[in-house]
């Protein structure tokens, strides 16, 4: 019988790795949202906020809390290339064109960074990386702690963005309806450069906090790719929130199953969640594409 | 069946297919006497990839349902063909049809959950699917867990028996010959009704239904051939490279995506466009693998790379790929796409 305290550290754990998870969603919920298209190279843009933290880190020593606003912007700009030059032509064209188009970007960052940076396993000693703090049977990493803290800052941030400023509203008007948007003269163009630059600049600050506390590899964006689908399915579309909170769910039930069953096995209750809530929900949450 | 195949035979595309399938029979013997083990290898990959794409062509070019996880049933065949012949000491000429038999019924045990999805559900959850085989081999002690299985090591006297031969010479009459049933099997099913429908889920769905055509009935149909030939590409991997683990072959990139790569660069409006795909790409891929990575490990990832680059070309230039390409202008003469049957 697994004890008290170890479920209470698990779900702490999960929640502190889940909101690592949201940032990764929100991401691809937004680009999803706004573009209805599935970006699958999401998990890869993070892979590169985690390896511009490191950098920045290895290279100048700069602190990876404060390269956060680095790996926002650099991959935001990277993010409204890919758009110009790789989505913006294949918004229009059939589904798997899309599919295709955003797995090449994939495969180019995964393995593009791969040959740049060496297929090597890295790691950031940050000076408090030891630091724990311990309330009764619970423990806590403090830079699992502050990535928490700097993930819900985010999210929190990227909400009042889009409620309160032009761009902000504007964004959620292109996802509403296009052609509406349009006519009201925003430049819809312009608002999916933005949308994908956030999008996948999110990401990129869940990369950089998963590099305070867990090793990063080129290829560790396959991983985080498929979280960031289960976050999407099971928190909808259009609610930053409800992408929030269900990455904060996954990674709670990742966390305490692994309790349960074999640590290798977790992941597989997490993709068989994913098969069972796509096969299950309704119609109405995704419109009407799926039966 | 057999009128199929003498029309295919006939006329100048038949003409094309006999000089090609000559140029193939005679090729492995050239590479032998001049002792070319990287062109021999390529080409086995070549053909290896071109039944599996082939075989994922017919899910995704004619019926429409975009896979992302025929690891799943290349993993399967591989590991029925190693189980067979390292537990049981069947012979793989047994064990490779074995092997692609078990995925089809996987491949049906998948369709029921699976074909109740449409678009990119259908993509995603195959990916899904195609992650949870891995973790499930990884943990699972009879098939050798993340260690995989290593083939017997036989006496000089069975290697017919257990299919031993150095280089890939022999193997790529194996595979020549697996293809050729694959094409036996093939052209007469698109060709046929079966074909039509499944055409016709392609474009519309619902159209089809109100057609009386039974939708979930004819993607298992194509399921089951699909995952029949992909797990027998499992199988000539396994003979080839006596090695099966669960990071290679149930991989999402250079399994599942790889197929894709061959089969969108062809052309899957087109019968053979994953053939032409797989010619293609591979010998790019293998170039770049064996020349730079192989020499230079700290460039691992660059034949990857290479290939993101294609696969970006190909989706933004010409998402019709090379058969396609070539209809449009005119190089090729389309096939009249007649309904004698349906």
């Amino acid at each position: 019988m697994v004890g008290l305290d170890y479920v209470a550290n698990a779900v702490v754990s999960g929640i502190l790795i889940g909101s690592v998870y949201s940032l990764v969603g929100m991401g691809l919920a937004l680009i999803w949202g706004i573009m209805d298209v599935i970006n699958f190279a999401q998990g890869d843009y993070m892979m590169l906020g985690a390896f511009i933290t490191y950098w920045a880190f290895t290279l100048a020593g700069v602190d990876p809390l404060l390269s956060v606003p680095l790996s926002f912007l650099v991959t935001f700009a990277l993010g409204v290339l890919t758009q110009r030059v790789v989505i913006e032509r294949v918004l229009d064209a059939p589904m798997v064109s899309q599919i295709t188009a955003t797995f090449a970007v994939l495969l180019m960052i995964r393995y593009g960074a791969e040959a740049a940076f060496g297929p090597y396993t890295k790691r950031i000693y940050v000076p408090y990386a030891d630091v724990i703090f311990r309330f009764g049977t619970i423990s806590l990493q403090l830079p699992r702690l502050i990535a928490f803290f700097v993930s819900l800052g985010v999210a929190v941030a990227f909400y009042v963005f889009l409620k309160t400023t032009y761009t902000g509203v504007a964004l959620r008007a292109v996802s509403q309806n296009r052609m509406a948007a349009y006519l009201m003269g925003i430049n819809v163009r312009k608002m999916y450069w933005i949308a994908f630059g956030i999008g996948v600049g999110i990401s990129a600050v869940g990369g950089t906090l998963v590099a305070t506390f867990l090793p990063i590899h080129p290829e560790m964006g396959g991983f985080y790719a498929l979280i960031a689908f289960i976050v999407v399915v099971f928190g909808g579309f259009g609610s930053v929130f409800g992408a929030y909170i269900s990455g904060i769910i996954i990674g709670v039930t990742e966390s305490v199953s692994a309790l349960f069953i074999s640590p290798s096995l977790k992941d597989v209750v997490a993709f068989l969640l994913f098969i069972a809530i796509i096969l299950v929900k309704p119609t109405g949450l995704f419109g009407t594409e799926q039966r | 069946m057999l009128q199929f195949i003498k029309e295919g035979l006939s006329g100048r595309n038949g003409q094309y297919f006999l000089i090609v399938a000559a140029v193939m029979l005679v090729a492995p013997l050239i590479f032998w006497k001049l002792d070319l083990p990287f062109a021999a290898n390529a080409m086995l990959l070549c053909l290896m990839f071109s039944i599996m794409a082939m075989a994922w062509n017919l899910l995704e070019g004619y019926t429409g349902q975009l896979s992302f996880g025929h690891a799943v049933f290349f993993g399967v065949g591989a590991y029925t063909t190693m189980i067979l012949m390292l537990y049981y000491g069947v012979t793989p000429w047994v064990g490779i049809f074995a092997g692609g038999l078990v995925a089809a019924l996987v491949g049906l045990a998948l369709g029921v959950p699976l074909f109740r999805l449409r678009s990119h559900w259908f993509a995603l959850a195959t990916i899904a699917v195609g992650e949870i085989f891995k973790l499930i081999f990884i943990s699972w002690d009879y098939v050798g867990g993340s260690a995989g299985l290593q083939s017997p090591i036989v006496p000089e006297e069975q290697k017919l028996y257990y299919l031993q031969y150095a280089g890939s010479y022999v193997y790529i009459y194996l595979a020549l010959g697996l293809l050729g049933l694959e094409l036996l099997i093939m052209y007469p099913l698109v060709r046929s009704r079966i074909g039509y429908y499944l055409q016709a889920i392609r474009e519309d769905e619902d159209a089809a239904m109100s057609l009386g055509i039974n939708p979930f009935k004819y993607k298992m149909v194509a399921m089951f051939f699909s995952a029949l030939f992909t797990g027998i590409g499992g199988g000539i991997y396994t003979v080839r490279f006596r090695f099966v683990d669960p990071f290679a072959v149930f991989d999402l990139i250079s399994v599942s995506v790889y197929i894709t790569i061959a089969g969108i660069l062809g052309g899957i409006y087109s019968f053979v466009g994953p053939i032409v795909g797989s010619f293609v790409f591979v010998p790019i891929s293998e170039y770049v693998r064996v020349y730079v990575v192989s020499r230079f490990p700290r460039f691992y990832g660059l034949h990857v790379f290479v290939l993101g680059v294609i696969l970006l070309a190909i989706s933004l230039l010409a998402p019709e790929g090379i058969m396609g390409w070539l209809e449009k202008k005119g190089y090729l003469r389309k096939r009249e796409e007649g309904g004698e049957e349906g």
